[in-house]
């Protein structure tokens, strides 16, 4: 039976294809990969020899909120998509949590309880926050009066400039502009365009640093400061 | 190779030179052409949906990140593609090894939906062909990494080898196959 010689580099590089080196072993690899032509050469072979097994599998139509993710991600410039990525991220180990959405949505009745206004039932709230301690904004989609309000919780005011609210995700291909947040900030909920459950459940909101009036551009301009996903309330 | 997946080569090849520029909109329909390919193969490494769906969404975005290192030279398109996101789904698969372990239930349910015979592509029935020369067990090691990222201590356990063993079987198993499919005429 034919063999590759121990350690040799073709060895190297099919188990490195196949995916089933040991760690230290890939480590080695991957050093070899970024300076190695020879070496990148032969995965190269090898991924060419496989490839025809990962194309023979039936294609599986992926959810339509990856593509919105994806392209948030690689949003242009003036957008720092780390953020969104780092977003992604939290938000997943949201999910993945159990019981963290009613635990969060426990805590807004608190925050809204100190409010003037009644709480409305049935909604849809996002907590826009920096990697730093404590909410910045309360966003919120009330469905039953087509409504999106945002309240100002400990972002600071400022001189000179604006914050703006973006929209995100649920096959937005970018970031949508809901205006720049003044005091008492409500419109309508239709702005959004899809209000499915769905579609707002894989809606992210974001807030910008503009000169002051707002984006000249359409698109952020300046760093994205707070961020947060929309969760069902009720 | 089937001509579904070399017209598909062809207008991805376009794109991907597109989106090595940075054009946003052929990235969206590079999406849209390979998505679903990339998924599967995501998905048969990663079997819990919401961590398919993490490798697919990070290839993507390594997939903007390197258009610029795609060479036509070294690979096809479709191919270039799937080997990004079966890369990042086995990296993910490896970072959450304790939540998805491998066992011998997983493996009889591991039935990968694969196209009708009839779609085969030529070079797939012959990497088939040169698989099926292989001894069974070797067969099934290189199928279970292949397409569901099982590591040296995964198919250690399931064959009750020791893991030596299945290092030289798998590179015994690749020579084979190279020597097989590069040697024939």
């Amino acid at each position: 039976m034919a063999g590759f010689e121990d350690n040799s580099k073709e060895a190297l590089a099919a188990e490195y294809v196949l995916g089933t080196l040991s760690a230290e072993e890939l480590v080695q690899a991957e050093r070899e990969l970024a300076a190695d032509p020879e070496f990148m050469a032969l995965v190269a072979e090898w991924e060419r020899r496989l490839a025809p097994l990962a194309l023979a599998l039936e294609p599986v139509a992926a959810p339509d909120a990856i593509k919105a993710k994806v392209l948030a991600a690689i949003a242009p410039s003036g957008f720092d998509t780390s953020n969104v990525i780092q977003l992604q991220r939290r938000v997943n180990r949201w999910r993945i949590a159990t019981g963290l959405a009613s635990a969060l949505a426990a805590g807004l009745v608190g925050v809204m309880l100190l409010q003037p206004a009644p709480v409305p039932q049935g909604r849809f709230v996002a907590v826009l926050q920096s990697e730093g301690p404590g909410p910045a904004f309360l966003a919120s989609v009330d469905l039953a009066s087509g409504t999106i309000s945002v309240r100002t919780v400990g972002a600071e005011p400022l001189q000179g400039k604006s914050y703006e609210l973006w929209a995100l995700g649920a096959g937005r291909e970018k970031p949508q502009s809901l205006g720049v947040i003044a005091a008492d900030f409500r419109i309508s909920a239709a702005k959004l365009g899809n209000v499915e459950k769905q579609a707002l459940n894989d809606t992210l909101f974001a807030v910008s640093l503009e000169p002051e009036g707002g984006s000249p551009t359409g698109q952020p301009t300046g760093p994205v400061l707070f961020t947060g996903k929309l969760v069902e309330t009720e | 190779m089937s001509s579904a997946i070399e017209a598909v080569d062809r207008e991805l090849g376009q794109l991907l030179v597109q989106v090595a520029g940075g054009d946003r909109r052929a990235f969206g329909r590079l999406y849209d052409l390979s998505s679903g390919r990339l998924f599967a193969v995501a998905k048969t490494v990663l079997r819990r949906p919401e961590l398919a769906e993490e490798a697919l969404q990070e290839a993507f975005i390594k997939i903007w990140q390197r258009a610029r290192q795609y060479d036509p030279a070294q690979a096809r398109p479709l191919a270039w593609l799937a080997a990004i996101a079966r890369n990042q789904a086995i990296d993910i698969r490896r970072r959450f090894a304790e939540r998805i372990h491998a066992s011998a239930a997983e493996a009889d349910e591991a039935d990968t939906p694969v196209m009708a015979e009839a779609e085969l592509a030529f070079e797939l029935k012959r990497l088939r062909d040169c698989l099926g020369r292989l001894p069974e067990e070797r067969q099934d090691m290189v199928l279970l990494a292949y397409y569901q990222g099982w590591s040296r201590e995964e198919l250690s356990a399931q064959f009750q080898r020791p893991v030596t063993t299945v290092k030289t079987l798998l590179r015994r198993s690749l020579a084979s196959l190279k020597e097989c499919l590069d040697g024939r005429v």
